[in-house]
C-alpha cells in the first residue's frame, strides 16, 4: 500500500494541473483539429460538412495571402531566433561585467517586456508615422523629404514591425542569459587567461558551452513566440499594406472571425502547431540529451 | 399531523408565490457598443423604471470585441436576447443561420412603417423578413472646411470636374486635398465607392455589389485608375495607405486638409475634440449621376430566435423603447442619426438633419456591408496594391473578380 501510494504520489500532485490542461488545452485543441476537416461558418445552427483535407489543400494551392503569411511567419521566426538571441546574449555579456550604471541599463533593456503588446504597437506606430519622431530625426540631417512611409511601404513595413518586436522582446532572453552567466564560475576563465586564451576563445570555449541549458530555453521560447506573433501585427498594420505583413496568427483571425471560415481558421492554427512541434520537440530532446551527457 | 400539514401547505404557498413572481420577472441579456454607454445606460434605467418586471443586463463591447463575442456566442448557441449589429453582410450572418426573430408581422401589426424611416426598415430586412429593430440610419457625405474654402475661393463642387479642379487648387495651396486613411481599408473605401458610383452609375454599382456583373469592368478599372492618379498627384496624406483613420480624422479636425467622407457621428467627434462642427459644411459627392445617392448603412437591434416567447416579447419591447421617438428626443444630443421618421435634431450635431435629408433622395449600402467579407478583403487588398503600384488597375479588378468567383463556388 505504502509503496503503491509512493508511486502514485507524484501523479496525484500532477492531477489538478493535468485536469486543467485537459479541459483548457487538450480538448479544445483536438476539437479544433477535428473542425479543420470540416466546412463550417461558426453558427451552431448551420450545417457542418466534412471536406477531408480540402481546407489544407486550398490553403497551399489557392490562398495567396496564406502563402505570404506562411513566408512572413517563417522569416519572422528565423529572424527572431537569430537576431534576438545574438543581441540578448551580447547585451547580457556586457551587462554581466562590473560597469557603472549596470543596474540602470539592465532596467532600461528589461522595461519593454513589462508593457502590453498593444501599448508597444501604438507607441511605435506613432514613431513610424510619416511625421513621427524617426522621420523627424532624419529631417535633422536634411533627409526629411527622402524619409519613407515606414508602415505604408510594402518593402519596409514588415521590417519596421520586426524592429518593434526586437525592442519589445529583448528583455526576457536578456534576463535568462544574465541568470545563466551568473551561474558560471570564475575559475575556468582564470585558467583560460593563464593559458593565454583570447576573449573570443573564452566566450566560445567556456561561456557558450556553459550556457547550453539556458540557450535551449531561450531558443525554444523565442521560436514559439515568433510563430504565434499577432498583437504587434494587428495593431501596427492590420496585416497591411496590401496584406504584406500578414502572419499565420493574424490570417487565422481573419479567416475565422471576418470570413466565417472556421474550418480554414482551424486548419491554419493546426499548421502552426505542427510546424512548431516538428522543430521544437526534436530540438529540445536533442539539446537536453546533449546537456545530460 | 395537523401541524405537519399546515407547515407543508405554507411551504407550498411560498413556493407558489415565488414561482409566480419569477414568471412575472423577465431577465434579458443585451449586448451593445461600449462607446454608446453614455446614453444607453440612462435609457435602460428609464426603461426599467417604467417596466419593473423586466431586468436588462447590458454588456458593452468595443467594435471588434462585439463582432468576435457575437460569433463565439453564435457558435455556442448562446446569443444574448438582443444585440446591436450593423446591417449588410455583418448582420445577415445571424439571419441566414436562423438565429434572429422575424419581426415582419410585429412591424405590420404595430405600424412600424410610420415610426421608422423607410430606408432604415429596408436596410434591416433580409430576404423579405424584417430582422432587426432599426436604430441608426447613417448616411456618409463629404465634409469640407468652410473658412479654408472661402479663403481659397473654392465653391462647393456640383460636378465631378469641379471637384477635381478644387483638388488642384487645394494642392497648389499646400493643403492636403483628400483626408483618407488606408489601414483596415474601410475609410479609403468610402472614396472608392463614390468613384464607383460615378463611373458605373447607380444601376451598375448596385449590380457590382450584388455580384450580378463582373468586377473586371471598365468602371472598376477607371475607379482604380482615378485613385492611383490622385495618389500620384500627392492628393492624399503621406503614407496614407498605412495610416489609421483615427489619425487622419483627428488631423482633419485640426485643419489643413480638404475633403473627408464621414457620417453623422463626425459632429460628435468634432465636439469631443473641442472643435466647432459648424466650421465644416457637408455636400453630396458629385457623382454626376441622377439621383445623387449617399453611401449609407443601418444599425439595428436583432432579437434572438432562441429566446422563450416572454423573453422575446420583452426584448422587442426594450428595442422599441431604446429606438422610439420619445427616447430619441430625450437623448438627441448624444444619440446620433436616429432611424425614426422626423427625428429631432441637436444643436450639437448640426449636420445630422442635412445628411438625413440627403439620404432620403437616394442611397446605396456601404461597400463593406454590401459585399461578402471575402470579397471586401480582396477589394481592400486590390486598392492597396494598385495605389502601391504592385498591381495595375486591370489586375486589381481581375483579382476582385477571382474572389467573387471563389465566393460563388462555395
Amino acid at each position: 500500500m505504502t509503496h503503491r501510494f509512493r508511486v502514485l504520489k507524484p501523479w496525484l500532485f500532477l492531477f489538478p494541473a493535468a485536469v486543467i490542461y485537459l479541459i483548457v488545452i487538450l480538448v479544445p485543441s483536438l476539437y479544433t483539429l477535428g473542425l479543420s476537416f470540416f466546412t463550417w461558418n461558426g453558427a451552431a445552427t448551420a450545417q457542418i460538412t466534412f471536406v477531408g483535407w480540402d481546407n489544407y489543400i486550398k490553403l497551399f494551392t489557392e490562398d495567396t495571402v496564406f502563402q505570404l503569411a506562411l513566408t512572413n511567419t517563417f522569416l519572422w521566426t528565423v529572424g527572431s531566433v537569430l537576431v534576438l538571441t545574438s543581441l540578448a546574449l551580447l547585451l547580457a555579456v556586457v551587462l554581466n561585467r562590473q560597469l557603472k550604471g549596470r543596474t540602470f541599463f539592465r532596467s532600461v533593456f528589461y522595461f519593454p517586456t513589462i508593457l502590453s503588446g498593444i501599448v508597444v504597437a501604438f507607441t511605435w506606430r506613432w514613431m513610424f508615422h510619416p511625421e513621427g519622431v524617426i522621420n523627424g530625426f532624419l529631417s535633422l540631417f536634411g533627409l526629411g523629404d527622402a524619409a519613407p512611409s515606414w508602415l505604408a511601404d510594402p518593402s519596409l513595413a514588415f521590417g519596421s514591425v520586426f524592429v518593434t518586436s526586437l525592442w519589445f522582446g529583448i528583455g526576457q532572453p536578456l534576463v535568462l542569459f544574465l541568470a545563466g552567466l551568473q551561474t558560471i564560475p570564475k575559475d575556468p576563465y582564470e585558467a583560460a587567461i593563464i593559458d593565454g586564451a583570447t576573449p573570443w576563445q573564452q566566450f566560445a570555449k567556456i561561456t557558450l558551452p556553459m550556457l547550453r541549458e539556458t540557450l535551449i530555453i531561450v531558443l525554444a521560447t523565442i521560436f514559439i513566440g515568433g510563430m504565434r506573433v499577432y498583437d504587434l501585427i494587428f495593431a501596427m498594420t492590420g496585416g497591411g499594406p496590401a496584406e504584406t505583413t500578414q502572419v499565420l496568427a493574424s490570417w487565422m483571425y481573419y479567416q475565422t472571425f471576418q470570413f466565417n471560415h472556421v474550418g480554414v481558421g482551424s486548419a491554419i492554427s493546426w499548421l502552426l502547431v505542427a510546424i512548431s512541434m516538428v522543430v521544437i520537440v526534436p530540438y529540445v530532446r536533442f539539446s537536453t540529451r546533449q546537456a545530460e551527457q | 399531523m395537523r401541524k405537519v400539514l399546515v407547515v407543508l401547505a405554507t411551504l407550498g404557498l411560498i413556493a407558489g408565490l415565488n414561482t409566480v413572481s419569477a414568471q412575472a420577472k423577465v431577465k434579458l441579456a443585451f449586448w451593445g457598443l461600449s462607446d454608446q454607454n453614455s446614453f444607453i445606460t440612462p435609457i435602460l434605467a428609464d426603461f426599467q423604471k417604467a417596466n419593473p418586471d423586466i431586468t436588462v443586463e447590458f454588456t458593452g463591447y468595443s467594435i471588434d470585441a462585439l463582432k468576435e463575442s457575437l460569433k463565439v456566442a453564435a457558435a455556442a448557441n448562446s446569443l444574448p436576447d438582443l444585440w446591436f449589429t450593423w446591417g449588410g453582410s455583418l448582420g445577415s450572418f445571424y439571419v441566414e443561420n436562423g438565429m434572429t426573430a422575424d419581426l415582419t408581422a410585429t412591424a405590420k401589426a404595430e405600424g412600424w412603417g410610420s415610426t421608422y424611416n423607410k430606408a432604415a426598415l429596408s436596410l434591416s430586412t433580409y430576404g423579405g423578413k424584417l430582422s432587426g429593430v432599426p436604430y441608426h440610419l447613417n448616411a456618409m457625405t463629404t465634409f469640407y472646411p468652410k473658412a479654408l474654402f472661402a479663403k481659397l475661393n473654392i465653391k462647393e463642387p456640383k460636378t465631378f470636374a469641379e471637384f477635381e479642379a478644387s483638388l488642384k487648387v487645394l494642392k497648389a495651396n499646400k493643403v492636403t486635398p483628400l483626408a483618407f486613411a488606408g489601414k483596415n481599408g474601410w475609410h479609403l473605401m468610402r472614396l472608392t465607392e463614390v468613384l464607383l458610383e460615378h463611373f458605373a452609375g447607380p444601376a451598375g454599382h448596385d449590380d457590382l455589389n450584388a455580384l450580378k456583373t463582373s468586377w473586371k469592368s471598365p468602371a472598376v478599372v477607371k475607379t482604380f485608375a482615378k485613385l492611383k492618379e490622385w495618389a500620384d498627384l500627392g492628393y492624399f496624406p503621406k503614407g496614407f495607405v498605412a495610416l489609421d483613420p483615427q489619425e487622419v480624422e483627428t488631423g482633419y479636425e485640426a485643419g489643413g486638409m480638404g475633403y473627408i467622407i464621414e457620417g453623422p457621428w463626425y459632429d460628435g467627434s468634432m465636439v469631443s475634440g473641442g472643435f466647432d462642427p459648424l466650421s465644416l459644411n457637408v455636400f453630396p459627392f458629385p457623382t454626376d449621376q441622377k439621383p445623387v445617392r449617399m453611401s449609407s448603412f443601418a444599425e439595428m437591434f436583432q432579437i434572438s430566435a432562441q429566446s422563450k416567447d416572454a423573453q422575446r416579447a420583452a426584448a422587442i419591447k426594450v428595442a422599441k423603447f431604446v429606438t422610439g421617438p420619445e427616447t430619441v428626443a430625450k437623448y438627441i444630443d448624444a444619440y446620433g442619426s436616429s432611424a425614426v421618421v422626423g427625428a429631432p435634431t441637436s444643436a450639437k450635431a448640426p449636420h445630422v438633419k442635412p445628411m438625413a435629408d440627403l439620404v432620403g433622395q437616394g442611397n446605396f449600402l456601404v461597400g463593406d456591408q454590401a459585399l461578402p467579407q471575402e470579397v471586401v478583403q480582396k477589394l481592400f487588398e486590390a486598392t492597396d496594391k494598385v495605389l502601391l503600384k504592385v498591381w495595375t488597375p486591370d489586375q486589381g479588378a481581375a483579382a476582385i473578380q477571382t474572389a467573387v468567383d471563389s465566393y460563388k463556388k462555395k
